[in-house]
């Protein structure tokens, strides 16, 4: 387990992925991606549709091959131990599906034969992944009549089968309700944790991705535009605290904007909102300037990773 | 890995096909249904017409060949069949497994679904029709059936081919395949009818000499079982070849991740 921590899950540099349409016109899906993902770490995928994020996925995975660039998963070539590989990764995908007609138990009894498992190791592993998805009630029910949250899990057990080292998981909570999220959010954090797996997850749920990923790569275009973890990302796009006040009678907003620490203002008759580096400390100045006016209501917001998104994808 | 472990990897799309066809309505069709409409059609025909002994023999000899040779073919279809219908594909393509684990994994549950429809084909064409499709001993039957069986396997790869390679709706082009064999392998009549062009294209296919050697324990005559045996294993495995190419193309092209969409 220690040993799985060190070293890089994946490194890509200068990956490329073009499709050809049917009369030879080519586009480019992916351009020139180069990233290192720490061995250990909880990887986050963001970007708008399109933007090539499963396709990316998809590369990590070697379910797909890349047109030009170097790839090596776990330390191997990616396309020389195709593989040894696939032994120790698993995906699952966007919209989980699986044979229909198949039960739950059934499915991953056939996927878990496909990596080689077999008597009672097979069995057990199945069983495990049922009580850790607390899929047992349902184990009996085939794939076509599981609720969607249901088929996110079984997915999610699916990708676990063969114990991997590292997974991608692809749009783990799209779809599903509030509460099955933070289950479904819980359960990752937990195959993180116990079992020091590494993750590589796309999402378009920002909040997602600051609770659980240790770094963020943003794709636009299918380019990456900005990668860091969720704290420096918002911090270097100057996406500072936001204090909106609100008040009555004269405030100096000129000399507001004259003010350290002062990233942006937006001021509307009665109410003003100053984009600052940080908060507390810029608090006691920009108060002092409102000495002559009332006011009425102060309110401070931390930025969020959909000001970032927003941001980015502009 | 362990032979078990390596065996389960075989045994996986059998496990998967066996659930589905057992879940599936219209497994009896395939089954039962259509392989006694051809066999009672074909033995009624020969009623009719006054056929003689040894022509009876001919005929019911090539319509037991088709059916159990579509029985098993598209078995091996179905192993990626499925996955299309079902858009798992990707979930099979991520796994440590290669092509032939797929195709013999799946032909072993053809295989054994032939020999089902082969036994209840032997017993009702023995009763109707006072044919005895063991005449011969077992040896020429054990021949025969694995000569179909590895023509249906060939057959089931060009499909799964021809779907990674143009996508869905491409088997049906593939399933015309069959039509074609059933045209020119001398199923209802002997190959010597064929135009010169035809005839040659017969000879390329390895049923005809497998129907020519079972034949010949009906009615006395030559053949080339070994030319069969060798021109099925040499299919066989080029089928096999193209396979793992068109899956490393699928996986170039993008179209196993549209196939999955
Ligand atoms: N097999 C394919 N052939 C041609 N174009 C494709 C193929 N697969 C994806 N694309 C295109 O590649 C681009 C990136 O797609 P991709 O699915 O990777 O985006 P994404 O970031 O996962 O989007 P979403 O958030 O909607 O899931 C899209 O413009 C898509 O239309
Ligand atoms: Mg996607």
């Amino acid at each position: 387990m220690v040993a799985r921590m060190k070293g890089k899950s994946v490194q890509a540099s200068g990956i490329c992925k073009r499709y050809k349409s049917f009369f030879g016109r080519s586009s480019t899906i992916l351009d020139n991606i180069s990233l290192d993902i720490d061995a250990g770490d909880i990887f986050g995928l963001l970007g708008p549709n399109g933007s090539g994020k499963t396709t990316l996925i998809s590369i990590f995975s070697t379910l797909i091959y890349p047109e030009a660039g170097s790839l090596s998963i776990l330390g191997m070539d990616a396309r020389r131990n195709r593989n040894a590989i696939r032994k120790c990764i698993n995906i699952s995908t966007a919209k989980p599906n699986f044979p229909w007609s198949l039960t739950v138990k059934e499915n991953l009894r056939h996927y878990g034969m496909l990596y080689g498992l077999h008597g009672s190791a097979l069995s057990r592993t199945v069983r495990d992944q049922i009580d850790a998805f607390e899929l047992g009630e349902f184990q009996d029910h085939r794939f076509e009549d599981l609720s969607t949250g249901l088929k996110q899990r079984l997915s999610l057990a699916k990708a676990m089968l063969n114990h991997p080292s590292l997974i991608f998981l692809d749009e783990p909570t799209t779809g599903l309700d509030p509460d099955i999220s933070i289950k479904t959010r819980q359960l990752i954090r937990r195959i993180h944790e116990e079992e020091g797996i590494s993750v590589v997850l796309s999402t378009h749920y920002m909040p997602e991705a600051e609770m659980l990923c240790d770094k963020i790569a943003f794709l636009r275009q299918g380019r990456i535009v900005a990668l860091d973890t969720p704290h420096n990302l918002k911090r270097h796009l100057a996406l500072g605290e936001r204090i909106a006040v609100s008040y009555q009678g004269e405030a100096d907003l000129a000399a507001l904007e004259e003010q350290p620490g002062i990233l942006g203002l937006k001021a509307e008759k009665g109410r003003v909102e100053i984009i600052v580096d940080r908060g507390e400390e810029s608090l006691d100045g920009i108060i002092k300037l409102f000495a002559k006016a009332k006011i009425t209501d102060i309110a401070i917001k931390e930025p969020d990773l959909e000001d970032v998104f927003i941001e980015l994808a502009r | 890995m362990s032979w078990q472990g390596e065996l389960n990897r075989f045994l996986a799309s059998a496990y998967k096909n066996w659930i589905i066809s057992r879940r599936n309505i219209f497994t009896v069709f395939e089954l039962f249904f259509w392989p006694m409409v051809s066999l009672l059609s074909i033995g009624l025909l020969t009623r009719f017409l006054a056929v003689e002994g040894s022509m009876v023999s001919f005929l019911l000899v090539g319509a037991i060949a088709l059916t159990i040779l579509q029985v098993a073919q598209i078995d091996v279809a179905y192993v990626l069949l499925f996955d299309m219908w079902s858009k798992s594909i990707k979930n099979t393509f991520i796994a440590p497994i290669r092509s032939y684990h797929l195709v013999f994994g799946a032909l072993l549950f053809g295989i054994l679904r032939g020999c089902v429809v082969f036994l209840i084909l032997v017993a009702v064409s023995g009763h109707l029709f006072g044919f005895n499709f063991l005449a011969g001993g077992i040896f020429p039957v054990l021949a025969f059936l694995a000569g179909i069986f590895a023509m249906a396997a060939s057959i089931g790869i060009t499909v799964c081919i021809s779907i990674l390679t143009f996508g869905q709706k491409a088997d049906v082009a593939a399933w015309s395949l069959s039509g074609l064999i059933l045209l020119v392998s001398g199923i209802y009549y002997p190959v010597d009818v064929l135009p010169p062009l035809l005839q040659a294209l017969a000879w390329a296919i390895p049923l005809t000499y497998f129907l020519e050697y079972y034949r010949s324990i009906f009615i006395p005559g030559p053949h080339h079982l070994a030319w069969g045996c060798a021109l099925a294993s040499f299919y066989l495995i080029l089928g096999l070849i193209l396979l793992d190419r068109a899956i490393e193309r699928a996986r170039r092209t993008g179209i196993l991740l549209r196939l999955s969409e």
